[in-house]
């Protein structure tokens, strides 16, 4: 977010459009998440654009075209943990000097620079086999476990805790809870395919997981045969707080009441050097409590429509196409459940038990030190 | 502290004579440099010629807490005076003033009152030995001697029990009997310290006045050189946090100096060192400290802070300065009243200033909507220490949920940790909690008299220690964190 705006360099924006390439990335794979999207078409942005002489210009080149990004989706905490980190890995890797340092010549810096990016795509890719390994652990025989939300990352540990458990038993010994958005439902009526997650629920049930769909008013009323809360999280912040889907805080500080571990599984890119200090201060205008007198607004919008609030903003202040699909947010899902996708809420830290990244289990205080250690 | 604690604690130390007003303060005792029974009347001479059965009437109990009191506070001592030999003198002294008048006089003993001091044999120190050795707590003595008590004129101990090993501390009131080889700058700004209790933030500048005058020293002799005036800082106050990481610092840079450089060359490279360090450690990072802070000002918010920070101060008037709007609610303490100098900073730039003291925090801070607050120091363990009162302001904002942010540079940072306030604090002449005398008045002031009263201890702490579990986020030059990661910025800025 140290980015600026008002980047003097404007030589790429007209061969290549950092936006489109960023969408079109993330429809063509929908197992990518924003930030890895954004990182490559960083990456690919470099590729692109021969023109670059100096370091400086490189950066500066990055930093225009990542804000470019973050003001082209409504919500762009997950995706400035990706282009942050890239800004700041580059930066890294010029200041370690030799051949393909800042010594070197600038075409071997390129080249450096691309190979390096690459790496770290593949490396981001492979994270979340990884915390799937690890998480997997954390749901025992005989288990219930909640969760909610489209969290790619939570289906991964889901279907790899099944598999492990049919390796050895024979079946898959643990029950899940998916706590669905009611506001799907006043968006569709029809419910069904269209919710959140349904891919998630499809799978587990074929490796023959019993999942219960609940609406998420029902999560307290369940809460009491729950085990453990699994989440997945948009973005995890300086504190070892999480950004995720509107209604995983107040199912963390149902957990919490209930004496219930709470699990977010995110990859370690998605450690972003945010700060909330409340659900009003986490950097996205949400607009979430939408005051009015006018009663034919219950009919025409429903409870929750982010979307309009978000379009209006967003048309007011760009020039950016309107991302009405929702496919900037949590990409392919997102495109058949745009309605409740955009809202988020604040986790703090005081009701995560852990955090699992492929770098291990951490206490949400160690984020911060994780943060420290990348950034310093 | 609970305040039941304290007046447990307090009753438990309690002789059960009325003290005599006796030796009130100021009077100088015949010599005695150490410790109390000041007034040579018959009866405390037999008393002081009694004490080896008093002694044995002690239970074990109370023995083992008295050695484990004497040892915590020597502890205490030692690491708050690192590389600075004690100056101090005798046990527990309960007559600060006297104490002070006298300390120019007194050479440099061990704080052990049990050691004896052969050496030393001048018949004050052996007055003072005997009455140490026999009496360690004085108060004790007049507690198992009933018999003597109709008689006995023993001076009641003013000092707070749980707090005695802070009346330990240094504090000088004069510059007579430094040592000659003290910069004239350093002894300026020690006396500046002795005035002004609030700690200035920079007063690590004081280095640049040990190392611009050396004159003829070469770069080795130089660290000789340093420890009086470190000394000497660490006699008038002991030293803040801050200043004990720029020694540790500069100690480290000047052994680092290679002995064949040039000496002028040395000192110029030392002098810019410095200068970096002050511009680095201080001046730039209260600027990203105030930057960074002041964008977590919102408009409409209404920020709440204690006494006075400077780093907090040029937050608010920074995000003022960039036209949030916001209102400023300063809660403020007695006896030193930081917070009317920052409500008279505030309120010249314009800003919209509410004031009122720690009675009001709980009513007030209902309608604040961040509190910031400025550091003294904090420790490895995420813990703040702050100016007294801190940690109730914090409590308090944590019970309504709103958010509390610390403000502090790095260099204020130490792997030192404390779990409460007592072990590591300094105490305040407790005069100063008396209100002032008004010209014209009548009656006088109802504690003015306070040392003749028996039964009654004033306590006047500087610093509190706030959990860390009262505080959402510590701004420092290197961003914001929670308070968990103070000994990893700590571990990195002495790697930078």
């Amino acid at each position: 977010m140290a980015s600026s705006a008002e980047s003097p360099h404007e030589a790429g924006k007209q061969s290549f459009d950092i936006v489109s390439t960023y969408r079109s990335l993330l429809l063509s794979d929908p197992e990518l998440t924003m930030p890895v999207a954004a990182i490559e078409a960083l990456v690919s942005l470099l590729q692109n654009s021969p023109s670059l002489s100096t370091i400086s210009e490189i950066l500066d080149l990055l930093a225009s075209n990542a804000e470019k990004l973050k003001q082209s989706i409504a919500n762009p905490i997950s995706l400035s943990a990706g282009t942050d980190l890239f800004q700041r890995y580059i930066i890294n890797s010029l200041q370690r000097g030799g051949p393909a340092g800042a010594a070197g010549d600038f075409d071997a810096i390129r080249a450096h620079l691309l190979t390096n990016g690459r790496l770290f795509v593949a490396r981001a890719k492979e994270a979340r086999r990884m915390i799937a390994q690890t998480a997997r652990q954390f749901i025992k025989v005989g288990s219930t476990v909640l969760t909610n939300g489209g969290s790619r990352v939570v289906s991964a540990v889901l279907q790899a805790a099944a598999e492990a458990q049919i390796k050895e038993t024979g079946a898959p010994r643990f029950r899940v809870v998916y706590a669905v958005s009611a506001s799907y439902k006043n968006s569709y009526g029809d419910g069904g395919d269209t919710a959140e997650g349904t891919a998630t629920v499809t799978a587990l049930r074929r490796l023959a997981v019993p999942v219960a769909m609940i609406s998420e008013a029902a999560v307290a009323y369940s809460m009491g045969q729950i085990d453990v809360v699994l989440v997945g999280a948009e973005g995890v912040v300086e504190n070892g707080g999480i950004i995720s889907r509107m209604g995983t805080y107040q199912m963390a500080v149902l957990a919490k009441a209930s004496g219930k571990p709470m699990y977010v599984v995110a990859e370690s890119h998605k450690f972003v050097r945010v700060f909330p200090l409340g659900q009003q201060d986490i950097g996205v205008d949400q607009n979430v409590l939408n005051f009015t007198t006018k009663v034919e607004e219950v009919i025409e919008t429903g409870l929750l429509t982010p979307k309009a609030n978000f379009a209006s903003r967003r048309i007011a202040g760009e020039s950016i196409t309107p991302d009405l699909d929702g496919s900037g947010y949590f990409g392919k899902d997102a495109l058949h459940d745009s309605k409740n996708a955009d809202f988020v809420d604040y986790t703090p830290p005081g009701y995560i038990s852990a955090l699992i990244s492929e770098n291990g289990v951490l206490t949400p205080s160690a984020v911060s030190e994780e943060l420290i250690k990348i950034w310093y | 502290m609970p305040p039941a604690e304290t007046s447990q604690a307090t009753h438990d130390t309690e002789p059960k004579t009325s003290a005599q007003p006796s030796a009130s303060q100021g009077q100088p005792t015949n010599g005695s440099t150490a410790t109390h029974p000041s007034t040579p009347g018959p009866s405390s001479v037999q008393a002081a010629a009694t004490p080896p059965a008093n002694e044995e009437k002690l239970s074990n109990a109370e023995l083992k807490k008295r050695a484990k009191a004497e040892k915590q506070a020597k502890r205490a001592q030692k690491k708050a005076d690192e590389g600075v030999p004690p100056t101090q003198t005798g046990p527990s002294n309960p007559l600060r003033s006297a104490q002070q008048q006298q300390r120019q006089r007194a050479p440099p003993t061990p704080r052990e009152a049990s050691i004896p001091l052969p050496s030393l044999a001048t018949t004050r120190q052996q007055g003072r030995q005997t009455q140490s050795q026999t009496r360690p707590l004085p108060h004790r003595l007049a507690h198992s001697t009933p018999q003597s008590q109709q008689e006995t004129q023993v001076v009641e101990n003013k000092n707070v029990a749980l707090f005695e090993h802070l009346y330990k501390q240094p504090r000088r009131t004069t510059i007579a009997g430094v040592s000659k080889d003290v910069y004239r700058d350093v002894l300026a700004e020690g006396k500046s310290r002795l005035k002004h209790y609030a700690e200035p933030a920079d007063n690590i500048q004081m280095i640049e006045s040990y190392v611009t005058p050396p004159g003829t020293s070469l770069p080795r002799n130089l660290t000789l050189l340093l420890s009086p005036q470190i000394e000497y800082l660490g006699s008038c106050r002991s030293l803040s946090m801050s200043t004990r990481n720029a020694i540790r610092w500069l100690k480290l840079l000047i052994n680092d100096v290679d002995i064949e450089t040039a000496e002028e060359k040395a000192k110029s490279d030392l002098c810019e060192a410095i200068d970096n360090f002050i511009r680095e450690k201080i001046i730039i990072a209260d600027q990203l400290i105030a930057s960074m802070a002041s964008s977590k000002i919102k408009d409409g918010d209404t920020i709440l802070t204690y006494a006075k920070s400077k780093v907090v101060t040029k937050t608010l008037l920074q995000a003022h300065a960039q036209g949030t709007k916001f209102k400023v609610i300063v809660i403020d303490s007695r006896p030193l009243f930081e917070g009317k100098e920052l409500v008279q900073e505030l309120a010249a730039a314009g800003l919209d200033v509410q004031y009122s003291l720690t009675h009001a925090i709980s009513h007030l801070m209902q309608s604040a909507s961040k509190v910031f607050l400025g550091a003294h120091a904090m420790l490895s363990n995420g813990r703040l220490y702050s100016r007294i009162g801190t940690a109730v302001v914090a409590m308090n904002a944590s019970k309504l949920a709103k958010p509390v942010i610390v403000c502090c540079e790095s260099i204020k940072f130490t792997d030192q940790l404390a779990l409460d306030s007592i072990v590591t604090n300094e105490i305040v002449p407790p005069n100063e909690l008396l209100l002032p005398e008004r010209e014209g008045q009548e009656r006088k002031q109802a504690l003015a008299s306070w040392r003749e009263l028996p039964n009654l201890q004033l306590l006047d702490l500087m610093y509190d220690v706030t959990p860390a579990d009262y505080i959402d986020m510590v701004i420092t030059e290197y961003g914001s964190l929670p308070p968990s990661s103070v000994i990893s910025i700590y571990r990195l800025s002495l790697s930078t």
